[in-house]
């Protein structure tokens, strides 16, 4: 009934994609760094540094296929808000509601399935580059690595699966599009605003409040052994949704924060409304770019940390952290792939969710236009919406990125020498900098297309429209 | 043992219909314990001005909206409370829909769009319902434009594809809501000649709510709303009459 439209979906199959191909390269390159090092064991450490490696391999892809899923999770529910007229009308001549989200998860499970593929082929190549590269600059010894082992399974699956559960998790709007709003008599989806919103908000704070705990729990058993950050880990994970799930609770004060900074005239207090009218839109909007902020600074933090620490280590046992200066430099690439994606993604969605929401109100801006704003004035309302979305994700990805950074760190390193101790975080301020004006590019970015599209109708067009 | 609506030979029907929006002072009642009945066979209109309640009876007759207070049927199915699933059986297989905005899917061609309260049932039309289809695509002219999109059809093909669509399972009743208001007058004469063919050739039930003369002249029957309440239950009659009926209707409020 929805044929499937690959241009709708080409930002998700990019996100699986690049996920699968992140994970296989990833537990490729492992796997190729573990045999390097046994063939060329000088120091009989490699076990313990392929241990660190392995666990740290087992972080990132989890954590990117985390990402994707809430992405593509993110990106489903923009497409259905897109296609509620259509969905209405099937449901209108007798779709069932149930028959309709399961043919969007279905479309989850074909982006899910190109995606992989895609991700397979290209995460391969770049393992088999990476390793050329590498042996052309003498980092690894020339040796038949192989990149077929059983374990790339694994990552190929998972993202299938993820996506598939991400596109069903993202349909759940589906549900509640009633057949009325095909009529155009439906009002603004007021029943949605009932529909089991506060489980939803009870749901969030317990995750949130065992995704803590059990971040704190990774603290303390890191004081004594690295598999604390696996604890850690899942305490993210669950903190990490439970903010996602009650972000309609979490973004509008920073919102209403922002909004405040951008003084009193008439389009910025218009931005700040509008910022704040429909909180799932923004939160929506919003949420892919404070994933991608907390993902940037977490691992800035963890790795500073990290980096602090080793050569705090080295000082003392020169011997023991002999390679770990390379192993670090993967690490930081593989790091840089990873949040330079979901960067990517987040940026794709802002300017996705912005242009839906401003032609959703062409309407609106009509009516601005025919009571005398001028073209500018609704350019500069436009901006500062997307400067408000885009300042508060910012921050508030920030503030979330080195709170976490600090507790993989710990979490880690607080037990990799004799004596249990706490790790000093690491803030990286030329980061931070860095991020801040990312943020402006990014807002001017998002903003042009739909301000322009915005100006360019005619005040009597736009009333007319229905 | 209570009368069913085949006893009255009536198609739809309903009882002390109230709905009202608010809550207070700021009650406003769109619909005041209205009760009638759509016959059999016939093309009826339901008439008023704007605000008159007619959209809102139209749409808790076809089960879209809920009413506050009161019942209603189609056929002899109750459907005051219905879970969403079995308004839904009914949407697909007892109703049919006419809009305004013609309401095509524009991913799908005009053959897709026709097809697809079948396709929604999952099941493959039989030797006698594929005749029927073929017949309406040929006496409401669209041979030629099967394989074409919604958007590339003019805006009298648009709503006589969605005639097709409404028409294409034989439903107990179909239901028109403002069938020529995007339509240019001829254009929405031909429409409506159309709607009063499958009424008289084919014996089928229509409601069609509009608060054009015109149209309503099309119609066997014609209810007239105002303030949610039925005031005048006229039979055939010209545009000249119910216009006056209308202006007359004007004077007195």
């Amino acid at each position: 009934m929805n044929r499937f439209s690959a241009r709708e979906h080409v930002p998700s199959i990019l996100v699986a994609t690049l996920s699968a191909a992140f994970g296989i390269s990833l537990l490729q390159v492992t796997g190729v760094l573990a045999t390097a090092m046994t063939a060329d064991d000088l120091t009989g450490s490699s076990a313990t540094v392929a241990y660190l490696l392995s666990i740290l391999a087992i972080v990132f892809i989890v954590i990117a296929t985390y990402v994707s899923a809430i992405v593509t999770a993110n990106t489903f529910s923009t497409i259905i808000a897109g296609r509620t007229r259509t969905i209405a009308l099937l449901r209108l001549i007798g779709a069932s509601a149930r028959g309709q989200r399961a043919a969007v998860s279905r479309e989850g499970l074909v982006v899910g399935l190109i995606g992989a593929a895609l991700g397979a082929v290209v995460g391969t190549a770049a393992t088999a580059g990476l390793a050329g590269i590498g042996i052309a600059a003498g980092f690894l010894p020339a040796h038949p690595y192989s990149y077929f082992e059983p374990v790339i399974i694994l990552p190929i699956v998972t993202v299938v699966l993820t996506t598939w559960l991400a596109s069903w998790v993202g349909s759940r709007r589906v549900l509640v599009v009633s057949p009325m709003q095909a009529t155009g008599a439906a009002q603004e989806l007021s029943n949605e605003e009932a529909a089991g919103k506060t489980g939803r908000n009870a749901a969030a704070l317990v995750l949130f409040i065992i995704g803590a705990v059990l971040l704190a729990l990774g603290i303390v058993v890191g004081l004594i052994n690295p598999l604390g950050v696996l604890i850690g880990l899942f305490g993210g994970i669950f903190s990490f949704t439970g903010l996602v799930l009650g972000a309609q609770r979490v973004m509008p004060p920073a919102l209403r924060l922002v909004g405040r900074a951008f003084g009193r005239s008439a389009p910025a207090r218009l931005a700040a409304e509008n910022a704040l009218r429909y909180p799932e839109r923004s939160s929506r909007t919003t949420i892919g770019l404070v994933i991608g902020v907390t993902l940037v600074t977490m691992f800035s933090v963890a790795i500073g940390s990290y980096q602090d620490m080793i050569h705090r280590a080295q000082q003392d046992r020169p011997e023991l952290f002999q390679g770990v200066d390379q192993m670090l430099l993967v690490t930081v690439v593989v790091f840089s792939i990873l949040t330079g994606f979901s960067a990517l993604i987040a940026a794709i969605g802002m300017v996705n969710n912005l242009s839906l929401s401003v032609l959703q109100r062409t309407r609106e801006l009509g009516l601005l236009r025919a009571l005398g704003f001028t073209a500018g004035q609704v350019r500069r309302m436009i901006l500062a919406e997307s400067a408000q979305l885009t300042l508060a994700a910012t921050l508030v990805g920030l503030v979330l990125g080195v709170v976490y950074g600090w507790a993989g760190a710990q979490s880690l390193l607080g037990g990799i020498q004799e004596t249990p101790r706490l790790v000093v975080p690491t803030v990286p301020f030329v980061l931070i900098a860095v991020v801040v004006v990312a943020a402006g590019v990014l807002t001017v970015a998002a903003s042009i297309v739909p301000s322009r599209r915005a100006t360019r109708v005619a005040p009597v067009a736009a009333l007319a429209v229905e | 043992m209570e009368i069913t609506s085949s006893d009255l030979g009536l198609v739809a029907r309903v009882a002390h219909l109230t709905k009202s929006y608010g809550a207070g002072s700021n009650t406003i009642t769109a619909l005041d314990d209205i009760s009638i009945g759509i016959r059999k066979g016939q093309f009826t209109a339901i008439m008023g001005p704007s605000g008159s309640g007619k959209s809102t009876l139209m749409h808790i007759m076809a089960g879209l909206d809920t009413a506050t207070t009161g019942r209603s049927w189609i056929g002899n199915t109750e459907i005051t409370g219905l879970d969403d699933t079995e308004l839904t059986m009914i949407r697909r297989r007892r109703v049919g829909f006419v809009f305004q905005s013609f309401n095509l899917v524009p991913t799908l061609d005009i053959e897709g769009n026709i097809l697809l309260p079948f396709e929604l049932d999952g099941r493959r039309l039989s030797r006698e319902e594929r005749d029927w289809i073929d017949q309406l695509i040929d006496s409401l002219g669209l041979r030629d434009r099967l394989r074409h999109r919604p958007h590339e059809l003019s805006g009298g093909q648009q709503q006589r594809v969605a005639i097709a669509r409404a028409l294409g399972t034989r439903p107990e009743l179909v239901f028109a809501d403002e069938p020529t208001g995007n339509l240019d007058s001829r254009t929405g004469r031909e429409v409506l000649s159309l709607l009063a063919a499958a009424s008289s050739s084919y014996g089928q039930s229509i409601a069609m709510v509009t608060h054009d003369p015109i149209a309503a002249s099309y119609a066997d029957r014609i209810l007239f709303l105002a303030d949610g309440r039925v005031v005048e239950d006229l039979g055939r009659s010209t545009a000249e009459e119910i216009s006056r009926y209308m202006l007359g209707m004007e004077r007195i409020a």
